[in-house]
Order: C-alpha cells, then sequence, then structure tokens
C-alpha cells in the first residue's frame, strides 16, 4: 500500500512523530508498519528506561504505550514519570490488562486513550488521530460547519443547504461527535463510548442502524453523501472532492 | 442478601437469652432441691422432736400415776409448769373423772375432738387466750383425762422464718439471674461485634479484612484466630485464581494481537487474489469471533471476582434504562418490534453498583428478546422499587422457553436455538454482573413470552 503522504492526514509540512514502546517485537513492527504507511514518524522501543529516556529527551505528536515491558516496568510508571515531569503529548495505552479498574488506571496515570489487546489496527489508528487531534484542539467552535451543513451547538439547530434538519438529542450528539472529527475515521467503539458513553461492546448492529437513521436525516435523495462507510472499521465524514474543505483541519 | 448482614432478629431468638434461660431453669431447680432440703432440715426435724418430746412426757406423766397416783401426777404437772415458766411452750391439762380442772395452764378441755386434723393441731384457750396446739389425749385408769402438748407458736415463727428466708432468698436469685442475662447478652455481642463486622465486609468482596486479634485466649479469639486462618486461605486461593487469569489474558491476548495483525498486514496486500482475499477475510472473522468470546469469558470471570465493586457508586436505575432503550428502539423498529417502560416505574429510585455494567446486562436482555421475540413483539422494560431492593425485568411476548430448558437458561454455551446467531454467553454475562451487585436473576415463562427479572439489592450487604 502506498503512503498516504502528508497532506491526507493533518495538512502539516511536518510528519507526526510517533514512539511505540511495545515489548512484543512482531507487534511493535506491525504497529510501527501501520503508522509508517499513514504517514508517521514512527520509533519503536521496548524497554521502560530507553522509552523514559526518548520520552524526555524528543518531542512527540503521539506514544503508543503498552503495559508490560521488557525490562519489568509498568508502563504506566514512565507514564507518570514523563506527566510528572511536564511532558503533555497524547498517550495511548495499549494493554493486554482489560478490566474496568485496569482502564481507569491507564487514564488516571495521564492516558489519553486505553486499549485492550488484541485489537484491529484500525481501530488503533483511528484513536490515535483522535487523541493527537483531541491534544491539539481547534478553538472552541460553537458552529460546526461540514460542506453544506451546518450545526449550530448552542442554538442545536442543524441545517443543509437551507433546509432545517430536526434532530432528536442522541442524534444531535453523534453528528456533532462527526462532525467535530470530521475527516477522521471512527470506529463503532469510539462512537459508542464518545455518544453513549458505554464501555463495553453490545456487538450488535444497533449502533450501524443509528448512524443509517442519522444518513436519512441529512443526506436526502440526490444530495452528497457526507458519512461513508469505512469498511471493517467504521465510519468517516467528510465533505464531497469538490467542496474540498475540512473544518477540522 | 447475606446471613452475616442480618440485622439481630427479635430477642427470644437470641442464643445468649436461650442459654441464659436453661442457665436459670437450671439454678431454679437447683434452689428449689436446697430449699427443701433446709425446709426438712428444719421445720420437720423441729416438728418431730416436738411431737417426740410431748409423747415422751406423756409416758413419763403416766407411769407417774400408775406408780404414785392422781395427786402426785398434779403436783408433777404444778412442779413442771413452774421449772418452765419462762419456755411456756409444754402444754398439760390433768382433768378429773368428774370433768374438773386438776392442773395444768390450759384454762379448759378443747371442745372439739382433741384431733382436728391428722397432724393432731388443735385449738385451745391457755389463760384466756387462744392459741394453736400440737395436743395429745391420754385416758388414765380412773378415767381422769390428761391433757399433753406444745403451743405450736414457735413452730409457726420458725416456719414463717424459714419462708420468709425462702422467699428473699428466691427474689436475690432471680435479680442475680436477670442481671446476669444481661451481662451475659453484652458479653456475647461484645465478642461477636468483630466477627460480624468482618465477615459482612467480607460477603461484600473485600477479602482483605481480619477479625481484630485480641490478647485473649478465650472461645471467641480463637473463633477469630481461625476465622482469619480462613480468610488468608481465601485470599491466598484468591489471588492465585486472579493471577492466573492475568497470566492467561496477558499470554493469549499478545500472540492474539500478532496474528490478528499480522493477518491484516496480508489482506491489505494488493497483489492477493480476490478468492485469496475472501478466505483471509474469513479467517480474520474466525478470529474476531474467538476473540469475542474470549473477552465476554473474561469479562464474565472478572465480574465473578468482585473486583469491580472497587468503584460502585449510587445509580439510578432509571436513568440506565432509559439511556440503554434509546440505544435500542432503533433495532426494535428496525425489527418491527415495539420497545417500551413500563410508565409505571419508579424513576428516583437508586442502587449501590456500576452504571456501565448494569446498562450492559440490560443491553443483553433487550437484544435477546428483540433477537427471539420475532417481528411484531412487545419488549416492555419494568422497574419496581421493592423492600430493600429494586426489580428490573424484560418482558417479551415471544415464543418464550420450554420448561423444562428454564433451568440451563445464563448456564456458559447453553443456547437455545443454535441456529441463531450467537455464543451462548450473554444471559451468563448477566447472571454474573447481577452476582456482582449482589442480587438475583429470575426466568419466568409468561406465556406467551418470557420475562428475565434482575432483583438488584439498593445497598450491599
Amino acid at each position: 500500500m502506498p503512503s498516504l503522504g502528508m497532506a491526507d492526514i493533518n495538512g502539516f509540512i511536518s510528519p507526526w512523530r510517533c514512539l511505540v514502546i511495545e515489548d512484543d517485537e512482531a507487534n511493535a513492527g506491525h504497529i510501527a508498519k501501520a503508522f509508517s504507511e499513514q504517514g508517521y514518524e514512527v520509533h519503536v522501543c521496548s524497554d521502560g528506561s530507553e522509552a523514559l529516556r526518548l520520552g524526555l529527551a524528543e518531542i512527540w505528536d503521539l506514544v503508543i504505550l503498552d503495559r508490560m515491558l521488557r525490562d519489568g516496568v509498568d508502563g504506566l510508571a514512565v507514564l507518570a514519570e514523563l506527566r510528572r515531569r511536564g511532558r503533555a503529548m497524547p498517550v495511548l495505552v495499549v494493554s493486554a490488562l482489560s478490566d474496568l479498574d485496569q482502564r481507569v488506571r491507564g487514564l488516571k496515570a495521564g492516558g489519553d486513550d486505553y486499549l485492550t489487546k488484541p485489537f484491529a489496527i484500525s481501530e488503533l489508528l483511528a484513536r490515535a488521530e483522535a487523541v493527537i487531534r483531541r491534544c491539539s484542539p481547534p478553538a472552541p467552535n460553537r458552529k460546526l460547519e461540514v460542506a453544506d451543513l451546518s450545526l449550530d451547538l448552542f442554538t442545536r439547530k442543524a441545517e443543509r443547504a437551507g433546509r432545517v434538519i430536526p434532530l432528536q438529542p442522541r442524534e444531535l450528539k453523534l453528528l456533532a461527535f462527526f462532525m467535530s472529527h470530521s475527516g477522521q475515521v471512527l470506529t463503532r467503539k469510539m462512537l459508542l463510548e464518545a455518544v453513549w458513553d458505554y464501555r463495553f461492546d453490545p456487538r450488535t448492529n444497533v449502533i450501524d442502524v443509528h448512524v443509517s437513521r442519522l444518513r436519512n436525516k441529512i443526506e436526502q435523495p440526490g444530495e452528497a453523501q457526507l458519512i461513508h462507510t469505512e469498511r471493517g472499521v467504521g465510519y468517516r465524514m467528510r465533505a464531497p472532492v469538490e467542496a474540498s474543505q475540512d473544518s477540522a483541519g | 442478601m447475606s446471613e452475616a448482614g442480618e440485622a439481630s432478629g427479635p430477642p427470644w431468638r437470641s442464643v445468649s437469652l436461650r442459654l441464659a434461660f436453661f442457665y436459670g431453669v437450671l439454678v431454679t431447680i437447683i434452689m428449689m432441691v436446697t430449699v427443701s432440703i433446709i425446709y426438712l432440715r428444719t421445720v420437720t426435724v423441729f416438728y418431730r422432736n416436738m411431737e417426740r418430746q410431748v409423747s415422751l412426757s406423756m409416758g413419763e406423766l403416766r407411769a407417774r400415776f400408775v406408780a404414785e397416783g392422781g395427786a402426785s401426777l398434779a403436783h408433777e404437772i404444778d412442779q413442771q409448769l413452774l421449772y418452765n415458766a419462762s419456755e411456756a411452750s409444754d402444754l398439760f391439762l390433768l382433768l378429773g373423772s368428774d370433768g374438773s380442772k386438776l392442773a395444768g395452764n390450759l384454762d379448759q378441755a378443747p371442745q372439739d375432738p382433741v384431733h382436728l386434723d391428722s397432724s393432731g393441731r388443735t385449738l385451745v384457750v391457755r389463760d384466756g387466750r387462744p392459741a394453736i396446739a400440737y395436743l395429745r389425749l391420754s385416758e388414765l385408769p380412773d378415767r381422769s383425762r390428761l391433757y399433753v402438748g406444745n403451743d405450736l407458736r414457735d413452730q409457726e415463727n420458725l416456719e414463717s422464718l424459714v419462708a420468709s428466708s425462702i422467699a428473699l432468698a428466691s427474689g436475690f436469685a432471680l435479680l442475680l439471674l436477670g442481671l446476669g442475662l444481661f451481662v451475659f447478652r453484652a458479653e456475647l455481642d461484645q465478642s461477636l461485634e468483630p466477627l460480624r463486622t468482618t465477615l459482612s465486609q467480607v460477603a461484600a468482596g473485600d477479602v482483605r479484612v481480619r477479625v481484630p486479634a485480641s490478647g485473649d485466649r478465650d472461645e471467641f479469639a480463637m473463633l477469630g484466630r481461625d476465622i482469619n486462618r480462613m480468610l488468608d486461605r481465601i485470599e491466598a486461593l484468591m489471588g492465585g485464581v486472579r493471577h492466573v487469569s492475568d497470566t492467561i489474558a496477558h499470554n493469549l491476548r499478545t500472540p492474539l494481537t500478532r496474528i490478528l495483525l499480522g493477518l491484516r498486514d496480508w489482506a491489505d496486500v494488493e497483489s492477493l487474489s480476490p478468492e485469496r482475499r475472501s478466505r483471509l477475510e474469513l479467517t480474520l472473522r474466525e478470529i474476531e469471533d474467538l476473540i469475542a468470546v474470549f473477552e465476554k469469558l473474561l469479562q464474565i470471570a472478572e465480574s465473578e471476582a468482585g473486583g469491580a465493586r472497587a468503584q460502585f457508586g449510587p445509580v439510578v436505575v432509571a436513568a440506565v434504562v432509559r439511556e440503554v432503550l434509546d440505544y435500542y428502539e432503533v433495532l426494535a423498529d428496525a425489527a418491527g418490534a415495539r420497545l417500551w417502560l413500563d410508565p409505571a416505574h419508579d424513576v428516583e429510585v437508586r442502587i449501590l453498583g456500576d452504571a456501565d455494567l448494569i446498562a450492559q446486562a440490560l443491553a443483553n436482555l433487550v437484544d435477546n428478546a428483540i433477537k427471539y421475540g420475532g417481528a411484531g413483539c412487545q419488549v416492555s422494560v419494568s422497574i419496581r422499587a421493592e423492600a430493600g431492593l429494586v426489580a428490573v425485568a424484560v418482558s417479551d411476548d415471544g415464543p418464550g422457553v420450554p420448561v423444562q430448558r428454564i433451568g440451563q437458561l445464563g448456564d456458559r454455551f447453553f443456547r437455545l436455538d443454535p441456529q441463531v446467531q450467537g455464543h451462548g454467553l450473554g444471559l451468563a454475562a448477566v447472571a454474573a454482573i447481577v452476582a456482582t451487585h449482589g442480587g438475583r436473576l429470575h426466568f419466568e415463562n409468561t406465556q406467551p413470552g418470557l420475562s428475565v427479572r434482575m432483583d438488584l439489592p439498593r445497598h450491599l450487604p
């Protein structure tokens, strides 16, 4: 697969720098490969002391951090130390420890998101992009716009090409999440967590039904498609190519 | 709710009270035996002595009469009365054959037959005053009559003295018994309190607590040490199980990640033939399915270990239910079913728990109801506040479950209809979540349909 190039993800001049701290070589390799393909500059390390040294010495746009490291160090200890020394870069904790308690500990130690192994690489990529963007948010916008669709968060009014779209509160929340992450892939899990605040996966197609309803409301026959299905991953909202505008970028 | 968490029952169910009662009965029996012995040894013996004295005296006087005649007898009686004036309990009366008084300290012969009752008690008049006396009569050879007896005033004084002593002693004993009972119960409660507190904390899921050590070497201190040893063992076992499942989780998750990422990498290779790609996709889906089962099992194990309790907080049940229904309404619509919340529900009732877990359990139940209820089915959710618990029921009017299989619902890997997609872990997960909350899961055939009810206690035991 050819590299997507910088402009496709962020439009920045320099590529995002990503530090992958993971003790399993094969997994580290897969993660590094996937991020490289997305245009990231990736550096891999497998033990805690090296991770801490690198984390402190260089500037990173993203850290992917495994819990159990080669030298027996808990990744969370590295994270806590980085935070203690004022390093505020986004950190996505990846762990084979799954229960609720572990997740809470991961987030408390300063993680921006917590993903349990095994995960699909697409889930990791989507979440990585989300935490990077969350950590450098654009000025909070009262009004979201994607192509000819606009949503006023204050008056809770959605409009497309002058047509007012009536929305239920939950649909509004879903649409707002899509619009504020336009251009990004959003997995079903991410939608569940952000819109319903559920940490579990009901494992049905319910979320698809919700998205399909929202689609029916915002995309009337003849109008350009805004929410696109990313096969096997989730959804992405983006403006039609000719309108080429990206509210988040 | 566990036994250990129960409040103390009615006072008569108390062991200390029962023990004190049996102890009291025992004391009463001992007391009655002792009192009987004292009574026999004092009053009865005293009476017998008096009887013997009277009969001896009678014998002597008769002998005197036979040997020396009536005048000598009268003289002897006067002499004895003179010596014994101070004691004044001996009674004599000698009547001539014509009925005239010859000697003695009784005014006249008793009018009634001498023996008023079998004990020989009779009413006499002595120095103008009536008195109760023990009196014997002997007819002398010259038809004169000799009465010999004893004034029973002393006997009665003694009897009433003994009786009042016994009453006093009994009253005092009862007072001590009541006091003992109180002390007994307080002592038992005080010894049991730390045990009960510790055990109810353990029942609530905290196996790290221990019965506070006391320097005593009594039964309760020993029981406390036994319980602590048992808790040490339980904690070690649970820690072992947890460690094993953590290790399993870690050692399986890492290679599973490797497989998943590796295969996905292959599936992305562009030169792959469409046939190989579809096979690879199929394999990937199988693995993802396997991972889902694995995650569900781990999650059930985690729920059963009760670790989530550490994060329990107040949960407004109705809010969680509304969220889940809000989420599932669109699915019900799409499946042609109707999903609704019983409007008569209690809106404010809270329980101590984890909102995410309760939502998950409810989502599983609603999902099942829609999946198995069939097109056009009605799924209703009700919330009822009962004493100490909140009952959340999900009912459908679908085909229900055959009675003989209803007991298997909630077993791991049990699937009612193997044709329907699933792993047979949904209800097992619900059961584990309900158990974590200290509640119970009930299944009921409602004909038509199935009703599943989660009884969630408002507070942990």
